[in-house]
């Protein structure tokens, strides 16, 4: 893991993943500098101290192309960024328009255009998400980077957006000067990480569709920190890479040890107190953009990552509750 | 189905013999993927929950009998293509029972599409080791040295007419496809009694589709007849030394296997049919 890398800059910096992915890339010391960038001013954002001037952080909105020229032609630049990472993509599932997808797919767009010109830039490191693979009952349960992508007409904004802000990275992988990876992460089951999951769980009864309990895998921020730490150094290495988490469990356990009394009911009266939640609360979490995952198994295999990046999953998700007994 | 572990378990502690119970504790399992379940939902639990369900059955209404269970090879890859039949499914049930229970494995069964859809029963038997029929899902499990169960004349199997009983209908050709790619031995089973279990007199197609099935049938009798079931396992098929991996994307060559196996298996049928004679129910 010791490789000398110039520069890092590091998108969606004051999320918890990009928070914990800048405090492990400061720790090696092989890693010159960090360029985190958020939206926050700097004084709201949450960064590490004691660092010096081996950490910058700029606000720049990413959805706004020339800001990102001048970001990755003034600052990074000077750094000599080598490795881009982003992470950052919209996370609350109630927003959409353009501001949103200025964000979630024209924000990638103008790093890998720009990133291609640039002259210190060699790598770009995407964190994509499972919810582009589709699922289906007919489809494998375990879900390889080959599986059918969600392009369900009718999707949300917050699907359709993942799914092309994917496949934008893709497209270019192999064409451009830039090496590119993309990692397709399991949901983050952690608060501030756009987790529809996690708002599931932030309240008194989980409703589930009656019948049906399918097989769930999430990760860990720790996880998906490390996923991102491996890729940003594999220099020479591209392709798209699943990162599962450690954590593969029936929903009704993810309630039960989140504890989050789990009640099955009929779909209908779940979509429709959901939809209601969603209108009176203000909550992300939304079944329909959820139905199928809450009724078919869907559970990434990590193989590929594994083998090419080194990758596998260490640390579990911080559950509230645990049994002692994994079985019970 | 959707219930805690424990409450599996302590079913299962309830209704099965304490044999039983560590006979089933010592089943090599399939990775735990986390928190006691495969990927794929199998839990050890759960086995023991399926076989407080199977074992009435198995031992007194079906009084499965079992022979040439030692074929069936105790680790490594495998498939169990057997005949289907009886309206409802329960010959899938006995088999998944009679090789936990004889084999000492936990087999795979391979589940036509629409059963994941099924509330409840979805569940429940991928708590068992089933798994959706699609290509992705048996690759995986076979890859990872499982034995697959797979019932080659798929539904239309279970809902052939009486007077059809005993002969193969179609035989699809995916089993061989996948035992070739992975040099994996197909295992032939027979089944005897089960095709006689439920004659059934029609089958409503239209009810069937309004409710997600590939029909509804209209039996003869309300429920299954306690025929006995005889299990009858072939000599395994060792797909390895006749074809390579590669020729599993030649249609001829995986047509021929798979009409191996099919010719296995009714051999099994006739000859198993001939052991019995016409004694349905002893």
């Amino acid at each position: 893991m010791s490789v000398y890398i110039q520069g890092v800059m590091v998108t969606g910096a004051t999320t918890p993943i990009g928070e914990r992915l800048i405090r492990r890339l400061l720790e090696d010391e092989g890693i010159e500098s960090v360029l985190a960038v958020g939206l926050e001013p700097e004084d709201e954002a949450p960064l590490p101290q004691g660092y010096g001037d081996r950490l910058t952080y700029v606000s720049v909105d990413l959805g706004r192309s020339r800001r990102v020229r001048n970001l990755l032609f003034g600052v990074a630049k000077e750094l000599g960024v080598e490795v881009v990472i982003h992470t950052s993509m919209h996370r609350d599932a109630k927003d959409s328009g353009g501001r949103v997808h200025a964000q979630n797919v024209d924000a990638l767009r103008s790093l890998l255009d720009l990133g291609e010109r640039h002259p210190t830039i060699r790598r770009l490191v995407f964190k994509s998400h499972a919810e582009v693979y589709q699922v289906k009952h007919d489809l494998p349960i375990l879900v390889t980077e080959d599986h059918p992508l969600n392009m369900t007409s009718g999707s949300p904004q917050w699907i359709r957006d993942r799914v092309e802000a994917d496949l934008t990275a893709c497209a270019r992988m192999g064409l451009s000067s830039l090496e590119i990876a993309v990692l397709r992460c399991a949901e983050v089951l952690a608060p501030g990480c756009g987790s529809q999951i996690w708002d599931w769980l932030d309240a008194s009864v989980a409703l589930r569709p009656v019948g049906f309990d399918p097989m769930t895998n999430v990760l860990s921020v720790d996880d998906a920190v490390l996923a991102l730490e491996l890729a940003a150094k594999a220099f020479g290495v591209q392709g798209v890479f699943n990162i599962p988490g450690k954590d593969t469990l029936p929903l009704s356990s993810i309630s039960r040890q989140w504890g989050v009394p789990g009640m099955p009911v009929p779909g209908v009266l779940a979509s429709a107190f959901y939809r209601t939640r969603r209108r009176l609360r203000g909550h992300d979490f939304s079944y329909g953009m959820n139905l199928r995952r809450f009724h078919f198994c869907s559970v990434l295999d990590g193989t590929r990552a594994r083998q090419v990046l080194g990758f596998e999953p260490q640390t579990p998700v911080d559950w509230p509750i645990t049994t002692g007994d994994p079985a019970g | 189905m959707p219930m805690p572990p424990l409450l599996a378990r302590t079913i299962a502690q309830a209704r099965l013999d304490a044999e039983t119970l560590a006979y089933v504790d010592r089943l090599p399992m399939p990775g735990d993927a986390g928190h006691g379940y495969d990927a794929f939902g199998l839990h050890r639990d759960f086995v023991k929950l399926g076989l407080c369900a199977a074992k009435p059955l198995y031992d007194s209404y079906f009084r499965v009998q079992s022979f040439g269970n030692e074929k069936v090879p105790k680790t490594g890859p495998g498939v169990l293509a057997s005949n289907h039949s009886g309206t409802v499914p329960t010959d899938g049930m006995m088999l998944w029972a009679d090789v936990v229970l004889k084999v000492g494995r936990i087999p795979r069964p391979v589940a036509d599409h629409f059963v994941p859809t099924l509330p409840v029963v979805g569940t429940f038997f991928a708590r068992g080791g089933m798994v959706g029929g699609s290509r992705g899902n048996a690759r995986a499990l076979l890859g990872s040295g499982e034995l697959l169960m797979i019932f080659p004349e798929g539904t239309p199997g279970i809902g052939k007419h009486f007077r059809d009983r005993y002969k193969l209908q179609k035989w699809r050709v995916g089993h061989a496809e996948l035992a070739i790619r992975h040099g994996a031995p197909v295992i032939p089973v027979a089944f005897i009694g089960p095709e006689e279990q439920m004659p059934q007199i029609a089958r409503l197609d239209r009810l069937g589709k309004l409710l997600g099935l590939p029909y509804v049938p209209v039996p003869a009798t309300p429920l299954p007849m306690p025929v006995r079931y005889h299990i009858h396992y072939g000599d395994p098929i060792p797909t390895d030394r006749d074809y390579r991996p590669q020729d599993a994307d030649d249609p001829d060559a995986v047509a021929e296997a798979a009409a191996k196996v099919g010719e296995a298996v009714q051999a099994l049928i006739d000859a198993g049919l001939k052991q019995r004679g016409g004694r349905l129910f002893t």
